[in-house]
């Protein structure tokens, strides 16, 4: 397949006072919803969705959509209501980031909702199904210590709604459904394509493996990136077949200015700080000093247990080398620069950066999280253009060093 | 009976391994734990073990007992918990002490099987929504800071200080966090009561002390109340400068309570 580029914002609301931050040292779960203003975010859902009819304009494969609960990370608690008015602004494909499946009770639900998507888009739609962070477990109180297997049967649920005849009974541990029979179906046959989101759980990134799914990295260090990748190909080689690149996304907090100066201060818009749970947990007193964007959204925080309720995550997830990767590119702005954890650059620097990304990771689908956070309008628009007409075209070109055998681009200096 | 020294060891009973700490002589005096788990041989065991044969089994997911992916609900733990003494060959009707979350597995079994019950002590114990207050999340907050709110004044508390003072290693960090995650997947939903215990509280036979903490940060005393009103000829004692756990708070007067209310 020829390579995909996205765009990406989670489309946060940003204009919280950050007094507040420093008031309550999070911006999730329990902070006060007395801080939002309607009208605010009124005008910034239009700004949002400018940006993404723009990315598409100037040359985007498509958009990119996300749900997240009681955080001003993310202003969708839909993505599927944020999928289907994007898909009519866009001319390309919507990627779901996705479907939190364990907090749904009915998964046939939201089966009925991606068909109607797909329908309405005229098959533009990718399903990505998440586990959600832990936040989304404790704001719609699904039982963190029963997600994966909520996650798993869910996903069962839904594959088989969409690729055996209705009606059929459900009786499941989590799921019980009497007549499982929705009127509508997907466009795409059997269904569309399906992504498995994640950040450093190699449970899921196995599970991937094992279901032939695109597994997407959301906005890791390139080191973590390329162990996914490696882990992802050694559970394939076991199960005795050999995943393409179109099995692996790859999501990148991605900063481009006109000069290689510019970006590097837009790219401050992007970081969180390890102290930070970041926008998806809860901002830490320290945030302020560091940052406010979301890159390094795992550290810890003042309240490290919401992102990680009570059997929600494995203890090898929470202690293995891939979470130790991270966050030691979470230690501050210029570490996440030089991780790859955030990529800023002009496009001719970028270009080379991202040549670097795509010959040690290959991904099918290369994803720009280029609006975060504070991060002026002008200069997200900017941003868009210069990958647009700069960047992309470029790298469209550029065959990965996995595939050529020829040296791996060098990182710029 | 047990000695004294025979105070932990791992048993097979109720289709599962189990650990078992266990000392004393006398009748049985069976005690469910609570959410927190039970760290050790408590004072209050040990001066109840002077007239009891006291039987603490770790909860299926507790401590080194083993988890059966079945158990799901406090209703399954009180089925098994009647397994478990069945398999110890503890003689019925037996004395229990439930404690917290214990402490509604325990009055679950005494509004469904009567003839297991001799005496009942109910310490603490979740269950029961209280009209005006609320039962305290542990799942908002860290381990440490739910296990420091379970007590009025930890730092006190030889209780407290004695297991849970000290920094942790990394296994008994491990050991907060399994016995959270145990009790998300009994007690999550509605969040550490039932529906329904309340109204069949009136039918209860057995003999019941309340035991409460006047500071119980956890289970408001008001539970206790609820509680007391609603099991016939139930008594309600409450102990002061006493947070959630009088059994590993105020162990002496705890004890004294129980000794008195089970041998009245």
């Amino acid at each position: 397949m020829t390579r995909k580029f996205f765009f990406f914002s989670e489309m946060g609301y940003n204009a919280y006072p950050v007094e507040a931050l420093e008031k309550y040292g999070y911006s999730a779960l329990l902070f006060p919803n007395s801080i939002f203003d309607a009208e605010k975010a009124r005008d910034l859902w239009q700004m949002f969705l400018r940006e993404h009819e723009y990315a598409s304009e100037i040359g985007f494969d498509g958009s990119v959509c996300n749900e997240h609960h009681n955080n001003v990370l993310s202003m969708q608690e839909s993505v599927n209501i944020s999928a289907a008015v994007i898909s009519q602004r866009i001319k390309g494909a919507i990627a779901l980031i996705g479907n939190p499946l364990p907090i749904h009770d009915n998964p046939v639900r939201v089966a009925e909702e991606i068909a109607m998507l797909d329908l309405i888009s005229g098959g533009r739609i990718i399903s990505g199904f998440v586990r959600g962070t832990g936040i989304e477990q404790l704001s719609t109180n699904a039982n963190p210590a029963y997600n994966r297997e909520r996650f798993e049967e869910a996903f069962a649920l839904i594959k088989k709604t969409w690729t055996v005849s209705g009606p059929f009974r459900w009786e499941g541990k989590h799921y019980h459904l009497r007549v499982v029979n929705p009127w509508q179906l997907p466009l795409q046959k059997p269904h569309p394509p399906i992504w498995a989101a994640g950040i450093l759980s190699p449970e899921t990134i196995r599970w991937a493996a094992r279901q032939r799914i695109t597994y997407l990295v959301l906005g890791s260090a390139l080191d973590a990136t390329a162990t996914c990748r490696d882990i992802y190909h050694e559970v394939a080689r076991e199960d005795g077949w050999t995943p393409t690149p179109e099995h692996l996304g790859y999501l990148i907090h991605t900063a481009v200015m006109d000069t290689d100066e510019e970006a590097y201060e837009m790219g401050r818009y992007h970081y969180g700080g390890a102290s930070v749970i970041g926008r998806s947990g809860g901002v830490a007193q320290s945030a302020l000093s560091s940052g406010t964007g979301s890159a390094g959204a795992t550290g810890g925080g003042p309240h490290p247990e919401w992102m990680a309720p009570p059997g929600y995550m494995s203890k090898q997830a929470k202690t293995g080398n891939m979470a130790r990767e991270r966050r030691m590119s979470e230690g501050s702005y210029d570490a996440a620069l030089r991780a790859g954890l955030i990529v800023t650059g002009s496009p001719k620097t970028i270009v080379q950066k991202f040549k670097h990304i795509i010959d040690r990771t290959d991904p099918g689908y290369l994803t720009f999280w280029a609006r975060e956070g504070k991060k002026p309008h002008e200069a997200t628009m900017r941003g868009i253009e210069l990958l647009g007409k700069e960047v992309i075209p470029v790298l469209r070109e550029h065959q990965s060093a996995l595939v050529s055998g020829k040296e791996v681009t060098p990182w710029p200096e | 009976m047990a000695g004294m020294n025979d105070l932990s060891r791992l048993v097979d009973a109720g289709g599962i391994t189990i650990e078992l700490r266990r000392g004393g002589s006398g009748a049985p005096l069976l005690v469910i734990h609570g959410e927190l788990g039970v760290p050790g041989w408590l004072d209050s065991f040990a001066q109840l073990a002077k007239h009891y044969d006291v039987i603490v089994p770790l909860l299926p997911g507790y401590g080194r007992s083993t988890r059966p992916d079945w158990i799901m609900s406090v209703h399954d733990l009180a089925a098994w918990i009647t397994w478990f003494a069945r398999d110890l060959d503890l003689r019925t009707p037996v004395n229990v002490i439930g404690c917290s979350l214990g402490g509604w597995v325990a009055a679950e079994i005494a509004t469904v099987a009567p003839q297991f019950l001799n005496k009942l002590v109910l310490v603490g114990a979740m269950g029961i929504k209280p009209e005006h207050g609320e039962i305290f999340d542990y799942f908002l907050e860290s381990g440490l800071t739910g296990l420091r709110r379970a007590f009025y004044r930890p730092e006190q508390s030889p209780g407290f200080t004695r297991y849970w003072g000290k920094e942790w290693t990394p296994e008994e960090a491990d050991l907060i966090e399994q016995h959270r995650e145990m009790t998300c997947r009994i007690a999550w939903k509605p969040y550490m009561h039932s529906l329904t215990l309340r109204y069949l509280l009136p039918g209860i036979i057995t003999p019941t002390l309340l035991v409460w903490g006047r500071d119980d940060a956890i289970t408001p005393l008001e539970c206790g109340e609820i509680y007391q009103h609603a099991i016939p000829r139930s008594q309600l004692a409450v102990i002061e400068h006493c947070g959630h756990m009088p059994e590993m708070e105020q162990p002496a007067e705890f004890s004294q309570l129980v000794e008195h209310f089970l041998s009245g």
